[in-house]
């Protein structure tokens, strides 16, 4: 049964499914709840069609995208190698919001998605407007990338006995 | 199948370039207001974005800048209407006594002595010009009451336009994120580059612009003022300075009109003062009313500003070569007058950087 009363002006903030998942992101981990709405005033929500390339392999990288719904594969075209296959609140293209190298993989839906977008421009606007929470994200992203650093010394250490 | 599609989206695309065509005198004002509207975003948005960094409200932000600026703007008209009003009058009032006729007299015989007689035959009697000069100023406050309700519409357009200014400011990266949500999948990463890529060139050109005009304010403010200390005995030199910097914004024609108002109230101070009538430049050129110690004034400050201020401030990344700085600033006036002219240059800015990055698309077109 629905409560009689209900806070009407936080309904909006706690039920939005953008922030759910940002909230559920290592990269955005550690920011209030008033800096999530702020976030989710400048991410974009994104659809895409089953077997839609998002990006391609060495075009032009912009940003990230968090998988709101649906699934993703991130492969190789050349090859064919699949070197992920992601799901809800999974993220991916993350290194393109340090540089504008090209991007190193493709990543296309496998079933119809609703993703959502931060880039490069967002997170610059956001160190301008608000440099604390920029911050944040920084270091937060740098905590993944020396994790992704770490595993694949890992792995190239296995590789080589 | 292809080409029926391709024929039904060529007519669709000529049936919408006749609609906006036959459209455009009706929707134009509009247009007017949402260009200048995001020019001016342009400019504040930095200012905004950093005081909201300080005070986390932008509303307030917007508020504040807004505010501050009309204020500045108002005074600013307000104290040289009022100063120049009562310069004209103070000048209209030393014309009607018969002393300065006579040495207005005095100059007009100085200067046949000087200038060949067949450039003499040329120009009007001393006493025809003085007549009508007198008859003119009399109508003076009549003329400027009329300029007064042609600029209703103006007037108009420039609140429309501060009303679009303060809700695209305070909303404007929710009104980007809806602009940009109609961008194909396909096209929206690169989408994205070029808006900011656009914002960037158009926001560092207008900074460097601003920045460039006061400059150009405070030399030509300090050159007015040691020209004072040589003996011109100009006034409002202040006012002149602000005005000679924001006319630089137009590129070629305004120095020209920066001088003007300095020039014309070198003549109307110095009238009758013989030593200012007799001046010589550096000793040996004739120069009466300080008019030729002016016009190298400025131009040192034109030269200063072009050779050191603005390629350091605006940069090489928006430069635009000369002769497409001409052709923008020709179909600018054209179209618009001198308002087209001052928007001309930036308009130039992001047509350029539009085509470098079409030309940046269709060169990774295959990894779209």
């Amino acid at each position: 049964m629905k409560p009689l009363w209900e806070n009407y002006f936080n309904k909006n903030k706690m039920d939005n499914p953008v922030i759910l998942t940002l909230q559920t992101i290592p990269i955005f981990k550690d920011l209030t709840s008033k800096e999530f709405q702020e976030i989710s005033r400048l991410v974009h929500k994104r659809n895409y069609k089953k077997g839609e390339v998002i990006f391609k392999k060495y075009a032009p990288g912009e940003g990230m995208y968090v998988i709101l719904s649906g699934s993703v594969t991130i492969k190789d075209p050349d090859s064919g190698m699949i070197f992920a296959s992601l799901s809800n609140d999974n993220f991916f293209g993350e290194m393109a919001l340090l540089d504008e190298e090209p991007r190193s993989a493709q990543a296309e839906a496998t079933s119809p998605s609703d993703l959502i977008g931060f880039f490069r421009t967002d997170l610059k606007s956001l160190i301008a407007r608000f440099p604390e929470m920029g911050n944040k994200i920084l270091l937060n992203l740098s905590q993944v990338l020396a994790e992704r650093l770490r595993e694949a010394n890992k792995l190239l250490e296995e590789n080589s006995k | 199948m292809d080409a029926t599609i391709k024929i039904y989206r060529l007519l669709v695309g000529i049936i919408i370039v006749v609609v906006c065509w036959i459209l455009l005198p009706y929707i134009s004002p509009v247009l007017i207001m949402l260009i200048l509207a995001f020019i001016f975003t342009s400019i504040f948005l930095p200012l905004v974005d950093s005081l909201e960094r300080k005070i986390r409200n932008r509303g307030l932000s917007v508020f504040l800048i807004v505010s501050f600026s009309i204020v500045a703007f108002i005074w600013f008209i307000g104290s040289f209407m009022s100063n120049f009003g009562l310069q004209i009058k103070i000048f209209s009032e030393k014309l009607q006594k018969q002393e300065f006729s006579n040495s207005l007299i005095t100059l007009w015989n100085k200067i046949q002595v000087m200038v060949p007689d067949s450039i003499i035959n040329i120009i009007p009697e001393s006493s025809d010009i003085i007549t009508s000069l007198q008859g003119k100023l009399s109508n003076i406050f009549q003329n400027i009451l009329g300029l007064l309700s042609t600029t209703g519409n103006i007037v108009f357009i420039l609140i429309m336009t501060l009303i679009f200014t303060v809700i695209v400011l305070v909303e404007y990266y929710s009104f980007k994120r809806s602009m940009v949500r109609f961008i194909p999948n396909r096209y929206f990463e690169i989408g994205l580059r070029l808006i900011y890529n656009i914002e960037q060139q158009v926001s560092k050109f207008l900074m460097g612009q601003l920045l460039a005009a006061f400059t150009v304010a405070l030399l030509s403010t300090f050159g007015l003022f040691i020209l004072n200390q040589m003996g011109a005995n100009l006034t409002l030199i202040i006012f002149i300075g602000i005005i000679a910097g924001f006319a630089n914004l137009i590129p070629m024609v305004g120095p020209f009109v920066g001088m003007i108002p300095a020039i014309l109230i070198a003549i109307m101070n110095n009238l009758g003062n013989n030593a200012a009538m007799g001046h010589y430049l550096f000793g040996a050129i004739p120069s009466p009313f300080f008019i030729f110690d002016i016009i190298l004034m400025f131009i040192i400050v034109q030269q200063i500003d072009n050779n050191f201020v603005t390629p350091i401030v605006v940069g090489e990344s928006t430069g635009l070569h000369p002769m497409i700085v001409m052709i923008a600033l020709l179909i600018g006036g054209t179209l618009m007058g001198p308002l087209g002219m001052l928007f001309a240059v930036p308009a130039a800015g992001i047509i350029k950087v539009v085509i470098q990055e079409i030309t940046f698309v269709s060169q990774n077109s295959h990894l779209l």
